[in-house]
């Protein structure tokens, strides 16, 4: 039996009759926090206030355990009892365990048990570990949703609507889980816009983690030229490809206080991504980039490119090493160039670039997981982004006078 | 609670001060201090950080009147809320400063200790103790 709409209306009229039932209703403080929240007028200044805690609190706890205590543990322990321990300074595989002989701190050593525990350990754990205990709570508090309800006028105009604002937050933490959580997006144009702006404009809880420790000051900078990237990409995107972005309705569910068993297994789970995942990564960063250092191919690609980097992007050759290194894992891209010698502006390039050039290998594999024909579509964008935007941060260095 | 509408009326009129000052002295770059207080020059705690102390502000001046109904008391506690976020993230800055020790030790002096929480305090941290006011009114707000 078909109904019309009218029909259909009536039917729940009745229904709904029969079945609510209508009483005086008492709101509560909590119930006018939730609305204050949502609307935009007043909900903007909250989510500006909860982003600066966030940022506020990472920096804080990840700047304790990384500057307060790893740097010391690594620079002043561990490093000199490798160099001292490990036989015949001069062999490649010192060079590939421990790395230069002369460096006297772990970000310049670039050994696999230098550098690559350093990175794992000392500064990307305790920025991972912040991150996905601050993400719980806002979820498990339930502010979340009302962030997605916030974000969805913004989120629609580059094709997407409020709850994007998921993947793009988890992302924040890791790509991998980020690129999974696209599912909850209706439309395959939806999801192929989410994945290419993950891959490209997102960094990783990791790399945020490395950028606060080597360029404190010019994070903020990097951060905005990557939020612009987001939305004029996401909007070009919005108008090019083909398909639909429906509307949706969103449950906004009350204020609730976390409960502390569900905050510790959420944070173990996601915890135990990085244990399984991040480390080996890190570890096998660094033998393919000492390997590729020591088999002269980093210096002939540095050269070969040269013209490129140089010219085009404003950078120096020797980025061209982290920029693979940035294939395998972002962190140790930017630990790689905190070591080369440029000017700031060439710095915040320098990183820019590292975070929209090819997303790391286990982001890699999960957007071939969800499609080749996506994964290829998004590689096509990905290298128009990285020739268009990075010139375009060469020609706006050049403009100001700082490149 | 006519006496409520003027204290967060005046309250409102502070936070908003502090916060235009903050961004005030996060243009010219230098920390400047007032008394027991100080206003950090970086962008970040000064700039952002400033900026949601002038929203802070914004929240109690608009729900000062008749800040017994409940709507006009949310606003209110949203103003205190942001509040306590930024004075708990100095806090937690100060914290996580004082406890390492510099070059030389693993774990700082108990006069480097002690010293990091002497004055001069940010802004928020400052407002914090008139914020918590609004706890009262909180309370009073459940019992009716």
């Amino acid at each position: 039996m078909r109904l019309t709409a009218d029909e259909r209306w009536n039917l729940i009229d009745e229904i709904s009759k029969e079945t609510v039932s209508l009483g005086e209703y008492n709101e509560t403080l909590r119930d006018v926090l939730g609305e204050v929240t949502v609307k935009p007028l007043t909900g903007i200044p909250v989510v500006i206030a909860v982003l600066y805690a966030f940022w506020s609190v990472f920096g804080s706890f990840a700047g304790f355990f990384t500057d307060g205590f790893f740097v010391k543990i690594f620079d002043k322990h561990w490093l000199p009892w490798w160099q001292s321990h490990f036989p015949d300074t001069w062999s490649w595989l010192y060079y590939i365990v421990v790395g230069d002989p002369m460096a006297d701190n772990c970000f310049e050593a670039f050994g696999m048990l230098t550098s690559g525990l350093f990175v794992a350990i000392g500064v990307v754990l305790p920025a991972v570990f912040i991150f996905y205990l601050m993400l719980t709570l806002l979820e498990d508090v339930g502010y979340l949703p009302r962030l997605a309800v916030l974000m969805d006028t913004v989120l629609h105009k580059i094709g997407l609507h409020g709850y994007a604002i998921v993947p793009t937050i988890l992302s924040l933490g890791c790509n991998v889980p980020g690129v999974a959580a696209t599912r909850i997006l209706e439309t395959r144009k939806e999801r192929f816009v989410m994945m290419t702006l993950l891959a490209i404009f997102v960094p990783c809880g990791a790399q945020l983690g490395i950028m606060n420790d080597v360029i404190p000051d010019t994070m903020g900078l990097v951060l905005l030229y990557l939020i612009a990237g987001y939305l004029t990409t996401g909007f070009i995107l919005n108008k090019i490809i083909p398909g639909k972005s429906p509307e949706i309705l969103m449950d906004v569910p009350p204020f609730q206080k976390p409960l502390l068993s569900n905050l510790a297994l959420k944070i173990w789970m996601r915890m135990k991504g990085f244990f399984t995942d991040a480390i080996p990564y890190v570890l096998l960063g660094v033998l393919v980039v000492n390997v590729l250092y020591l088999a002269g191919f980093i210096q002939w690609l540095g050269s070969a490119l040269s013209p490129v980097f140089v010219y085009w992007f404003g950078v120096p050759e020797e980025t061209a090493g982290p920029l693979i290194a940035a294939f395998l894992r972002k962190d140790l891209a930017v630990a790689q160039l905190s070591v080369i010698e440029m000017t700031w502006y060439q710095m915040v390039t320098a990183v820019v670039l590292v975070s929209i050039y090819f997303p790391c290998l286990a982001t890699f594999m999960m957007l071939l997981k969800e499609g080749r024909k996506e994964l290829l579509g998004s590689l096509v964008v990905l290298i128009a982004v990285v020739t268009i935007f990075g010139g375009l941060l060469h020609l706006i260095g050049i403009l100001a006078g700082v490149a | 609670m006519k006496f409520g509408s003027i204290y967060f009326a005046l309250l409102g009129a502070a936070t908003l001060a502090c916060g235009f000052a903050d961004l005030i002295v996060t243009i010219s770059k230098d920390a400047y201090s007032l008394g027991i207080m100080e206003f950090p020059g970086e962008m970040f705690r000064g700039g952002w950080g400033g900026l949601v102390v002038i929203f802070a502000g914004l929240f109690y001046l608009s729900g000062a009147k008749n800040v017994s109904e409940i709507c006009q008391l949310s606003k209110v506690v949203m103003g205190s809320i942001l509040i306590w976020l930024i004075a708990g993230c100095d806090l937690l800055a100060m914290i996580t400063e004082s406890i390492p020790g510099g070059e030389d030790g693993w774990f700082n002096t108990m006069g480097g200790f002690l010293g990091t929480y002497a004055p001069p305090y940010t802004p928020a941290m400052v407002l914090l103790p008139f914020s918590m006011v609004t706890i009262l009114y909180i309370y009073k707000a459940k019992g009716s």
